[in-house]
């Protein structure tokens, strides 16, 4: 039995859905929306992890279930619960039942897309750059500071430069401007991070397990999942293909990572550079699916259901 | 140079602050939190030579990451000093950014870090019950059974446990790098919190036991934020001993 976790209409979700049952195999749908008529209860013997999910009615044992993927939105931001007082029954009912789920998800021996524990290195994107030139990819020069005058420094050095926030939370790539400078001071009260603009074509690898779907990202935007904001057009999205040196190194970073499925986010510059940006660790590959035709969600169910390469 | 990084009411960091003093660790600095929030100058670079930090503290004080031998790392918390009067999303949002940038410079340190941050904490992983009880298992401590339901209201961030009856006493082995301090722990006990140490990645562990079903040394959980008094003036040793292995680095 397959467990596929969050709300079943969100396009991976319903993509993989979708995968799962044109494979034939058993899952089961755990709608964080229902969490009124879910129940759970886990329990540790000698090392070994039981228990029983109920859904609607519906009771599974924990031990039953061999594949589980992983697109939890946070259940505090439920539109059920996002208006509740912080003691509200449901909004602790709602609690109760992810907390057990996701202690249940950390540990269970079940097939998993991903742990949380192994979402969390890109909370942080200067130590994931960290860990990520440790696997051979090049990274940005990357400034972090709270100094205007290192920055005035930087920008003199690489010329284009570029800004984004150090952790995951509104993390929009900006060149950094001219006009910036006004503002600049502004970083005395919170270090910002700042990278070398790296010229190049981007690049979207999804890696699964062992399979890698590589997507050429041709679009002029800084960010070019802002590009309608940032230039006024979409994307034009490709499938490609990589040098198998660079496949290989996406499936050992991400192996690295604990990552089952991940998006890694390249640039390959003119001169044959492989620079790394970032890896997502719970990817929307619903937009690139739709617009190449790779068979992610595919590889996805077929990896649940323990029929991966 | 050698800091013990903690919050000014860190009892139990202060007083291993104090033990690596008489230890002649020199110079080692004390850094509290809230001072590294008011720092002059922060430097962080990532560049094909690695990962660099200097920090220009408020107090003239300034830290080079190439100059540290050592870390006692307390750090679990980013103080905000500077965004108390601004809205409650901009601090959540601040807040992530110094959580993540800490991670990121602690982590660039190549001395010993007792403990190396992690994205789950940054003074160590933090871990729930069941996690600790899978691992202890695993590690071949003498483990209870453990149950949990979507109806507990345990909250684990505030002290509160399954697996400690409220008031039943309970004994504390502290494991640093491959060494436990409790000569009196048993050998298989002693192994096996080595064991979880290794398990968990975490260098400086303590493990709690209680007298219970699974026998005297039944395990009752483990954290990688300890109160290190437990361990006495023999833990000192050992961390003095670990924080020195960095003086070569």
């Amino acid at each position: 039995m397959i467990l596929l976790c969050g709300i079943p209409t969100e396009p991976p979700l319903a993509m993989v859905t979708g995968a799962l049952e044109k494979l034939g195999a058993p899952f089961r749908v755990f709608n964080q929306r229902r969490f009124a008529v879910s129940r759970m209860i886990l329990e540790i013997r000698d090392g070994s992890v039981t228990g029983w999910l109920e859904m609607g009615g519906e009771g599974i044992p924990l031990e039953s279930i061999s594949g589980i993927y992983v697109r939890l939105m946070d259940h505090s931001k439920l539109p059920e619960v996002e208006m509740l007082s912080p003691t509200a029954p449901e909004r602790l009912d709602c609690q109760g039942v992810h907390e057990t789920l996701i202690r249940w998800c950390e540990i269970t021996p079940a097939r998993i897309v991903n742990r949380l524990s192994s979402m969390a290195s890109n909370n942080s994107k200067p130590y994931q750059a960290q860990l990520i030139r440790s696997h051979g990819f090049e990274v940005p020069e990357t400034l972090v500071t709270n100094d205007p005058e290192l920055v005035r420094e930087f920008r003199a050095k690489h010329g284009r430069i570029i800004y984004k926030s150090i952790s995951g939370v509104r993390s929009i790539v900006q060149t950094f401007q001219d006009s910036d400078f006004d503002r600049l001071n502004l970083i005395r009260w919170c270090p910002v991070q700042f990278q070398a603009y790296v010229e190049g074509v981007d690049v979207r690898v999804h890696v699964v397990d062992n399979q890698v779907f590589p997507t050429k990202v041709a679009s002029a935007a800084t960010d070019y999942r802002y590009a309608r904001d940032q230039v006024g057009a979409s994307p034009d999205l490709t499938a490609t293909v990589l040098p198998s040196e660079v496949q290989a190194s996406c499936v050992r970073l991400a192996q690295s990572l604990g990552l089952v499925f991940a998006g890694i986010d390249l640039r390959l510059t003119p001169d044959d550079r492989v620079f790394c940006f970032e890896v997502n660790p719970c990817p929307g590959f619903s937009y690139f699916e739709a617009n190449t035709g790779q068979p992610i969600a595919q590889a996805v169910a077929s990896y649940l259901a323990g029929e991966h390469a | 140079m050698w800091l013990v990084i903690c919050e000014p009411e860190d009892l139990s960091a202060l007083w291993a602050f104090q033990g690596l003093k008489r230890r002649g660790l020199a110079p080692l600095e004390l850094l509290s939190p809230e001072i590294l929030a008011n720092s002059l100058r922060w430097e962080h670079r990532i560049d094909s030579q690695g990962a660099r930090i200097a920090i220009k503290l408020a107090d003239g004080r300034t830290v080079l990451g190439k100059d540290v031998c050592g870390v006692l790392n307390r750090a679990y918390n980013t103080p905000l000093p500077a965004w108390r009067h601004s809205s409650a999303s901009d601090r959540l949002y601040v807040q992530q950014e110094l959580f993540a940038f800490y991670l990121s410079w602690l982590h660039c340190l190549s001395c010993p870090v007792l403990n190396r941050p992690t994205p789950m904490g940054l003074a160590g992983q933090w871990r729930a019950e069941p996690e600790w009880v899978c691992l202890a298992a695993k590690a071949g401590l003498p483990t209870p059974s453990f149950r949990q339901t979507c109806f507990d209201r345990v909250n684990e961030n505030q002290g509160q446990s399954r697996l400690i009856p409220l008031g039943a006493p309970r004994r504390t082995v502290i494991a640093v790098e491959r060494t436990v301090a409790d000569a009196t722990a048993p050998k298989s006990i002693a192994d096996g919190c080595i064991r979880l140490a290794e398990l968990s990645a975490t260098g400086l562990l303590a493990v709690d036991f209680i007298q219970g079903v699974a026998g005297p040394w039944t395990f009752a959980g483990a954290t990688p934020f300890p109160d290190m008094r437990a361990g006495g003036e023999r833990f000192l040793d050992l961390l003095a001993r670990t924080l020195r292995r960095g003086v070569n680095v």
